[in-house]
């Protein structure tokens, strides 16, 4: 018997695990818009949202590089959360009761965790909304780009643009993507908003519809 | 770690994640992005956000199979409500009028027929059930039905808080219990306020002024960011940013104008202050030293059970905290926990008095 074998079994069943990356952005990244409700609904600076944000997942990266856990989107709430009481308590900026913040914290992490559904259509309605807040040389750089599969050389040559330009439109596109696709999220526990039957619309339109 | 130390990273993410899909990558370039990503925790997650932003925006390939063109459809081309379908209660009756529409009164409509190759490929694309992309053709349906009548009306119920971004780009966000009329013609965009409160954030446009009717009140903006709300009797605006024109004063970012019967009266706070009064927007009510009768009416709007301050000593009371406006049990247990005060809670009210 190779005294080897087991240690090359469990390096086998290693290394068949999830790359941490793509488990990052599929468990924790995907979370991002009601992340970002979760902290702007607490926090009064919106300047601060992002940083936030940001720290919370550096948190997470680095305790999943050590083991993942189990509940990926309530260890993510649970670090945004206490990270923000560690702010509080370091910057003192915000003069409330540590009762009445814990209280608020806890019943908002409570309406947090049932799954959120977001349906593939109000996914689809809330990229396309996205896409069209792009700057306009942006948005068709990208539709070129991600849409007719075209390569950045020829996107350019279409374009009549320099291949650094067109670079440039697409890291922009990325950033202000990856931006407005989690703004305006539907939030949590809140009554969406209804529209009205539109019959009395239709009356008010009146004889002025010649388009 | 700061705000602007962010930003340089993301901007350095966003450069390898362009460089990385212009076709020119060797391999030296790949070791460089990983030596990168290795050097620090926020490079990575930075970048990992921006690369998931990417992989996403391929998904916009299910909006083009209707476009024939390689430049990208005009803004606002999709119009896909931002709505979960149950509120709408004649989803069942829109098929056949946005059938005729596009079929019929609208034969130049920008949706034309690539629209249902779209859908077509959108239930292709993902798998839909037939029963879920039978929805969805309903909800696209309604959207373009919506679309070419003169007007909009959304509404919130008691305790809900929405927003809504309408055509030509500005936002609306509504509070509890409001409703608003959104009108938008070539020569002016025209927002009632029937009831209730709201944040606009306007799109520019020098040629359609953003108007909002408020009660007769006229409220004018060009580009910018206030809010309204309207109480018995008066309205109240407050501007975060720009320049708002109420009846014939212009008030700018900071002030909030109330006006009465008598006319307005317009008070200039810091834009903190300000901010504080908005702050329903993230659904939360942000009091600072702010009298109980009055934090009690604030709440009143949110809930249908109502808190009565039996007691004026217990009016007086100064209150501060943030406090979500629909859990009022949360903030009476606080109050029964932080002040002198007794809650008998009854059906349809809360009766607060000394203890």
């Amino acid at each position: 018997m190779n005294p080897l074998l087991p240690t090359i079994r469990v390096e086998a069943s290693q290394s068949q695990e999830e790359p941490l990356d793509s488990w990052f952005k599929r468990e924790i990244l995907s979370h991002e818009a009601l992340l970002v409700s979760f902290i702007a609904r607490f926090w009064p600076r919106d300047q601060d949202i992002a940083d936030i944000r940001q720290e919370a997942y550096i948190r997470v990266y680095e305790a999943a590089r050590v083991s993942r856990p189990q509940a990926p989107k309530a260890f993510l709430f649970a670090t945004t959360r206490h990270l923000m009481a560690d702010r509080i308590r370091r910057e003192r900026i915000v003069s409330i009761r540590v009762v009445e913040e814990t209280e608020l914290l806890n019943s908002m992490v409570e309406e947090i965790s049932p799954e959120q559904r977001v349906s593939a259509h109000q996914e689809l309605a809330r990229l396309a909304r996205a896409f069209d807040r792009l700057p306009s040389q942006c948005r068709e750089v990208l539709w070129m780009r991600r849409v007719r599969e075209l390569p950045q050389k020829e996107v350019a040559a279409r374009m009549g643009l320099s291949e650094k330009t067109v670079e440039k439109h697409l890291r922009t596109s990325a950033r202000l993507l990856a931006r407005y696709t989690h703004e305006n999220a539907l939030e949590p526990g809140v009554h969406y908003m209804e529209r009205i039957d539109s019959d009395e619309a239709e009356r008010e339109r009146g004889p002025q519809q010649g388009r | 770690m700061s705000a602007d130390h962010n930003r340089d990273v993301e901007e350095c993410a966003s450069a390898w994640l362009a460089r990385r899909d212009s076709g020119a990558w060797s391999d030296a370039d790949q070791a460089r992005l990983e030596q990168w990503l290795a050097a620090s925790t926020l490079n990575r997650v930075t970048f990992l956000r921006l690369e998931l932003a990417w992989e996403e925006s391929a998904r916009l390939k299910a909006l083009g199979a209707g476009v024939p063109d390689d430049r990208p459809p005009p803004r606002g081309h999709w119009n896909l409500s931002p709505f979960p379908l149950s509120p709408f209660p004649n989803s069942l009756r829109a098929p056949a009028q946005a059938g005729a529409d596009l079929a019929g009164r609208h034969p130049r409509s920008r949706r034309g027929p690539g629209y249902s190759a779209f859908l077509r490929h959108l239930t292709r694309h993902w798998h839909l059930a037939i029963a879920s992309s039978l929805l969805l053709a309903l909800a696209v349906g309604v959207g373009a039905h919506w679309a070419r009548l003169g007007g909009e009306r959304f509404t919130t119920t008691v305790g809900g808080l929405a927003s809504v971004s309408i055509a030509d780009g500005s936002k609306i966000t509504l509070n509890t219990d409001s409703r608003v009329h959104v009108k938008l013609t070539k020569s002016e965009r025209r927002i009632e306020l029937d009831r209730g409160e709201a944040f606009f954030e306007v799109a520019k446009d020098r040629d359609r002024p953003f108007v909002v009717d408020a009660g007769g009140r006229r409220i004018e903006a060009v580009g910018t960011k206030f809010s309204v709300r309207r109480n018995s009797g008066s309205v109240e605006v407050i501007v975060t940013e720009g320049r708002v024109r109420v009846d014939e004063t212009v008030l700018t970012a900071g002030m909030i104008g109330l006006a009465g019967e008598d006319g307005l009266l317009v008070q200039r706070k810091n834009l903190e202050d300000a901010e504080l009064h908005l702050s329903w927007r993230r659904g939360v009510l942000m009091f600072r030293e702010l009298p109980l009768y009055e934090a009690a009416a604030e709440l009143n709007r949110y809930n249908v059970r109502k808190l009565v301050v039996a007691d004026p000593a217990v009016g007086e009371l100064k209150v501060e905290g943030n406090f979500r406006p629909t859990n009022v049990m949360a903030f009476v247990r606080l109050l029964e926990a932080g002040f002198p005060v007794r809650a008998e809670i009854e059906d349809d009210r809360i009766v607060l008095s000394a203890r």
